[in-house]
């Protein structure tokens, strides 16, 4: 009876998480073994290490993956830091919270892609923005800011689209949060920001981690933003793996592919940890 | 200054930050999309010199536009239907079913959402090349899209069957209902409106999903992500890109809308972080 019990969940499980396991293991397995020298589209496949010797050695991409960390670190903080507040505003419903909350919520609905044209078209050379600074007498000619160095503009357009996503997981997290406790440190003199720090920070942590982690996961791997509003000079390493892709080049594209998993794994978990000691009080 | 006072200034404050938030860009791609090509907008008007629907009409008749269209309304709903009945067995075991390792099953549904989409892209190529397969690309993204959309499914589906009343199944079983009766009377009306949130879910998500179509599809299939996406690099004309943004973003929205009072319980876009 279990034996068939047990081969009845297997089976219902098969189709689906089945699938799953088996379409993102097989491209996992592939990816790891490609960049080992492995399942070679062009070449023999034998076992080496000389793809990842050789990409240590490049300098594009230890850029790269300087650049993309950098990317996913600060879209993250940026996002969350911005939907706090937000979140803490928005706790308690009040003439038009609804409104606001629709607001900002409405880019979760738009497209990167679009996001991306949209963004180009108002801060291009002759776009409003340039045209509204030049108006304003603060700007004396229009500047060039699309493809800028610092990558400003894919920061703007990641913190854009991800921060509705933080602002959803933190306001959930803060509305769950009873009055009462709020009422009593208040009444015992915490002022704003001891509430936060004491109450609201600790008891939101959570939904803070999740937050972080997956709007870092998916800005580390950015290729979207990158190409269209990100600097020229450097790349992202989503960016750089469909270049050796383009090539041919499998292999290195693997070995790219697998440090972009690794830093996406290790670095989230790094965040994650990161971000509770910050919001437990322990680092000040 | 009271709470109220307080509460407007920052609502007015608000208000003009979603203005650049929001209707600025808009308005700047609707503006653009109506550019008439016999003169060009240039940075001294405020509003384009002559207006008009040239550029959609172009669009439509002379660029794959409409093939691409077609694409991704042919791919969509096939994705949405093949992920919803891949989903079904596996959120009726996760949804009924108490046993061992459960919760790690549910969490290991989630799997495709944290591998970057241009890692499964590119080795999901790889892969459809050492088997041979990759002059079947269509097929391809259709199977891709329903099983990385999957974790949308299986989760929405398994709420669902969660909701399902053990009472009223055993009510129909008491009275004589056949498999076929029961399913209808007492799980379909608790699954419905997760049935229709699951479709709707993975259409959208499919219409939209830019790598896997980007890397497997190239050159062969367009769809208009990855139609937009050239119309922003190669052949960059803004009108056009205009026009293309504008076809990808309204529908969507709409159709999020939908979604959002089907699930109203649930949060329709807590489920679909997109990108």
């Amino acid at each position: 009876m279990k034996l068939r019990r047990g081969l009845l969940i297997i089976g219902l499980l098969t189709p689906g998480l089945g699938l799953i396991l088996a379409l993102i293991g097989t491209v996992v397995y592939i990816a790891v073994s490609q960049s080992f020298g492995y399942y070679s589209l062009n070449g023999t496949s034998e076992f080496s290490t000389e793809f990842w010797s050789k990409m240590a050695g490049r300098k594009a991409f230890k850029r790269s993956i300087q650049y993309s960390i950098y990317i996913g670190v600060f879209s993250a903080i940026f996002s969350v830091a911005l939907a706090y507040p937000l979140a803490i505003w928005l706790r308690k419903p009040f003439a038009g919270s609804n409104f606001i909350g629709a607001v900002l919520k409405a880019p979760l609905l738009v497209h990167g892609l679009v996001a991306a044209f949209l963004f180009i078209n108002v801060i291009s050379y002759h776009g409003i923005l340039n045209q509204f600074m030049q108006w304003l007498g603060i700007w004396s000619e229009p500047r060039r800011l699309q493809n800028d160095p610092n990558a400003y503009g894919v920061l703007i357009l990641q913190t854009w689209k991800n921060m509705p996503f933080a602002l959803l997981l933190l306001t959930g997290a803060v509305q769950s949060i009873s009055d009462d406790v709020l009422d009593a440190a208040r009444d015992l003199g915490a002022g704003t920001w001891d509430r936060f720090r004491r109450i609201i920070a600790p008891l939101t942590v959570s939904g803070m981690q999740a937050a972080m982690v997956i709007i870092f996961i998916g800005a580390v791997a950015d290729f979207s933003f990158q190409v269209i509003a990100g600097p020229t000079n450097k790349q992202s390493l989503s960016q750089l793996m469909v270049s050796f892709k383009g090539r041919g080049d499998w292999h290195s594209a693997a070995v790219v592919g697998v440090s972009l998993m690794m830093i996406a794994l290790v670095g989230s978990a790094i965040l994650a940890v990161v971000a509770r000691m910050v919001m437990r009080g322990r680092i000040k | 200054m009271t709470v109220q006072r307080v509460n407007k200034i920052l609502l007015i404050a608000l208000l003009s930050v979603c203005a650049i938030w929001l209707i600025i860009p808009f308005t700047m791609a609707v503006l653009w999309s109506l550019v008439d090509p016999s003169e060009p907008w240039t940075a001294d008007k405020v509003l384009p010199p002559v207006m008009s629907l040239f550029r959609w009409t172009d669009m439509w008749e002379n660029s794959s536009l409409k093939s691409a269209l077609i694409a991704s309304y042919t791919l969509a709903p096939s994705a949405a239907v093949l992920s919803l009945l891949l989903a079904l067995p596996t959120a009726f075991a996760l949804g009924r079913i108490s046993f061992p390792g459960r919760e790690l099953a549910k969490m290991l549904c989630l799997l495709p959402l944290v591998v970057p989409p241009f890692i499964t892209a590119i080795f999901f190529t790889s892969l459809l090349f050492q088997i041979g397969l990759s002059s079947w690309r269509p097929g391809a993204i259709l199977f891709a899209h329903s099983v990385l959309f999957m974790p949308f499914a299986i989760r929405i589906l398994t709420v669902s069957f969660e909701q399902v009343r053990q009472d009223h199944i055993d009510a129909a079983r008491d009275l004589g209902a056949s498999h076929w009766a029961r399913f209808k009377v007492a799980y379909f009306p608790a699954l419905k409106p997760g049935i229709f949130a699951t479709l709707l879910i993975v259409f959208i998500q499919s219409i939209e999903e830019f790598a896997i179509a980007f890397i497997v599809g190239s050159p062969d299939v367009v769809t208009i992500p990855t139609l937009l996406y050239s119309a922003l690099g190669q052949d960059y004309v803004r009108p056009n890109a205009a026009v293309l943004s504008l076809i990808l973003v309204v529908p969507n929205v709409l159709l999020m809308l939908i979604l959002e009072r089907l699930l109203r319980s649930a949060n329709p876009t807590l489920s679909s972080g997109k990108g």
